[in-house]
């Protein structure tokens, strides 16, 4: 078959290009990262192409970032130009494949920067046009004109670059939700057991200091959903700060709220992190739970005042914060210190620092902290 | 008392009050009592003869509570961690017990007993 065998050889060489290129193009598709975009264009241009030699430049904002390549000699790799200065730069801000038969006679060549290379022609083809992000350039040790089909053939390739970098991106940010997803589940199991450890410690203190199983019962309900309702306070704030004062608002909703009349707070505007947030929630809740029972909330003409302040020219900035009853019936200390007095007196100082005291002079119970600013608690 | 000399580093609260009360009920005797690395360091950098043992909450606001575990490890004194992960982050103490919270009496019970005291 003398004939087919002298087609066969003709056709050989055609075939193996194109069969080259199928091959790229599959192995452009299944690349994951840039560096193995680029390892797929340095070991692939230069055979497609037929070139003396290849270069992949990513374009870096106002500059070219030659990333890689082959060739018969060393080109620019690894070293980044001004856009402006050099060939690639000016395919990427135009959006066109540039030819240059003779580098030495065309201006747009910084030609210093050839000297040292074997490089006389080159053809350099932007990927993705429209907006380029970055180009793939074959140059040639002799000078010539390139054929239309080396053109054609490395703007395919540019095109499937294109495809290649855009999935490597949606790659690296899929990536990096799922990271965030499991960091985010592991946060979310942290918190929740320490939520199980707060009802822990609730459930634990209430039956300590517990008269009845009812009354267990019913303190227990009462401060689980004290609980409830800071963390929903704190889940609506994306567990970000919130401030003193929608803390409050929250805490005494189930005793009638802020209102103005019965219920005042006055005060700037202090901002806290959401542990802290905890613990002055809990403890308005103890001091409203003590105050509807026994206190200024028991009688129709009683009131609490909550005030806050901060002493701008004090050497060391702190919050003065005093819950006030009012216009209730005659108080004294009550006889045990139980775990809501606990809660009031130490929840808030052991988180912040300072001091706290609670005490029951004959016109009503009052409450003062003063504790300094910190990463924890400061101005809004 | 006679009990174990404890030292507890919890920065919840709600918690610390229980593990306070648990280890009292356990007849150990709460010495200390800090919610942050800074203030359990200035804690055992004072005097703080004769602590036989502590209970160290691994996360403390973000921060790892590393550094008071090797202060404890230096000077000899055994401790036990207490966690809400699962599995710790970076743990260099890994023949430490730990106590998952919520905490267990008996496991907290078993803790304290190898502290001695």
């Amino acid at each position: 078959m003398p004939m087919d065998a002298a087609l066969a050889q003709t056709e050989a060489p055609a075939e193996g290009a194109l069969f080259t290129l199928v091959e790229t193009i599959e192995d452009l598709s299944a690349a994951r990262s840039v560096d193995q975009i680029a390892a797929v264009i340095r070991s692939a241009a230069r055979r497609i192409t037929g070139a003396d030699g290849v270069a992949f430049v990513l374009r870096d904002d106002d500059q070219c970032w030659y990333l890689d390549e082959d060739a018969i000699g060393p080109l620019w790799k690894g070293r980044r130009f001004p856009l402006t200065a050099c060939i690639s730069g000016w395919a990427m801000l135009r959006g066109e494949t540039v030819v240059v038969p003779d580098i030495y006679a065309d201006d747009r060549i910084p030609h210093d920067a050839y000297r040292p290379t074997f490089v006389k022609s080159l053809v350099m083809t932007p990927v993705r046009p429209a907006d380029p992000i970055a180009a793939i350039g074959a140059y040639w040790a002799t000078r010539r004109h390139p054929t239309p089909d080396e053109i054609a053939k490395l703007q395919v390739m540019a095109r499937a670059t294109a495809t290649a970098l855009e999935s490597a991106r949606v790659w690296a940010s899929l990536n990096e939700s799922l990271e965030r997803r499991k960091f985010l589940l592991r946060e979310l199991d942290h918190r929740c057991k320490n939520t199980l450890a707060s009802v822990q410690s609730i459930a634990d203190q209430t039956l300590r200091n517990a008269p009845s199983p009812k009354a267990f019962h019913e303190a227990f309900e009462q401060r689980l959903a004290a609980l409830s309702r800071a963390h929903e306070l704190l889940t609506r704030e994306g567990w970000g700060r919130t401030t003193l004062a929608a803390i409050l608002q929250v805490a005494l909703e189930p005793f009638g709220g802020v209102d103005g009349s019965r219920i005042v707070a006055e005060g700037p505007a202090i901002d806290l992190r959401p542990e802290s947030a905890v613990a002055f929630h809990m403890a308005f809740h103890e001091l409203a739970v003590n105050a509807t029972r026994y206190g200024a909330l028991s009688y129709p003409g009683g009131r609490v005042r909550v005030r806050w302040s901060v002493d701008m020219a004090a050497p060391v900035r702190a919050l003065h914060l005093e819950w006030r009853e009012e216009g209730g019936p005659p108080v004294s200390a009550p006889s045990r210190s139980g775990f809501g007095r606990r809660l009031i007196e130490r929840g808030i100082a052991r988180d912040l620092g300072g001091a706290s005291d609670l005490d029951f002079p004959p016109e009503g119970a009052r409450f003062t902290l003063e504790t300094p600013l910190s990463h924890k608690i400061g101005l809004a | 008392m006679g009990g174990p000399r404890v030292l507890l580093v919890e920065d919840e609260g709600l918690v610390a009050m229980m593990m306070e009360d648990l280890l009292a009920d356990l007849g150990c005797e709460v010495v200390g009592s800090c919610d942050s690395i800074a203030s359990a360091l200035e804690w055992l950098d004072g005097a703080n003869d004769g602590l036989d043992g502590a209970v160290l909450d691994v996360n403390l606001g973000g921060e790892l509570v590393y550094p008071v575990a090797e202060v404890l490890a230096a000077r000899q004194i055994p401790f036990a961690f207490t966690t809400g992960y699962g599995m710790l982050p970076e743990n260099r103490f890994e023949a430490v017990t730990i106590l998952t919270k919520p905490v267990n009496l008996a496991k907290l019970e078993a803790a304290v007993r190898a502290f001695g005291g």
